[in-house]
């Protein structure tokens, strides 16, 4: 699966939620993820998605698979991302 | 005979004049709305979902159902606005590996 993992942090690039950031939980198959904002810190609704509308970035949290979106909020907080996140909240 | 009509709404530049051949054979001008010009790209492609037509049209039809949801639709193809995050995307990748 190469660097889209559970965990990594990536930017949408496709769709009504392009240019948001989301956080891979679970690993579908070779073609898609479910990924999670979470919706209430980027706008990104836990959903499935295409790999191929996925960017990586080179981050990764620890979180187990199929992470709940609290845990995915724990896991943010203690990375640089968090704050940003919260401010592309407030713009976007 | 083909006479212009420059009275009134028939003058203005608006309207486009279409010569037709009416039923009693007499050639005439027809004065028709000029057509609308199509919403592109940067790229010069026709943007899909972006209806074209006069402004009293337009206005009513809801915000929704004039242009794709998604972050530059209406102005930006799909293919060209995830060029463009793609691009933003890997720089700042990069950027985050080098700090």
């Amino acid at each position: 699966m190469g660097v889209i993992e559970v965990g990594r942090v990536c930017r949408k690039v496709a769709g009504r939620e392009a240019g948001r950031l989301c956080v891979v939980v679970r690993i579908i198959d070779k073609n898609f993820v479910e990924a999670t904002g979470p919706k209430e810190l980027t706008g990104v609704r836990r959903r499935r998605v295409n790999v191929k509308h996925l960017v990586p970035l080179p981050v990764k949290l620890d979180i187990p698979e199929g992470a709940r979106d609290e845990e995915v909020i724990e896991a943010l907080k203690g990375t640089d991302l968090y704050e940003k996140l919260q401010k592309a909240r407030v713009s976007g | 005979m083909l006479s212009v009509n420059k009275r009134g709404t028939r003058r203005r530049l608006k309207k486009v004049r279409v010569a037709v051949r009416t039923p009693g054979g007499r050639l005439i001008y027809h004065y028709k709305h000029k057509k609308h010009s199509y919403a592109v790209c940067s790229c010069g492609a026709r943007l899909n979902a972006t209806p074209t037509g006069p402004r009293s049209v337009m206005s009513k039809i809801p915000l929704s159902q004039r242009r794709p949801n998604r972050p530059y639709g209406g102005n930006l193809c799909p293919k060209c606005m995830r060029k463009l995050m793609v691009a933003s995307a890997v720089a700042e990748g990069l950027a985050l590996l080098a700090s």
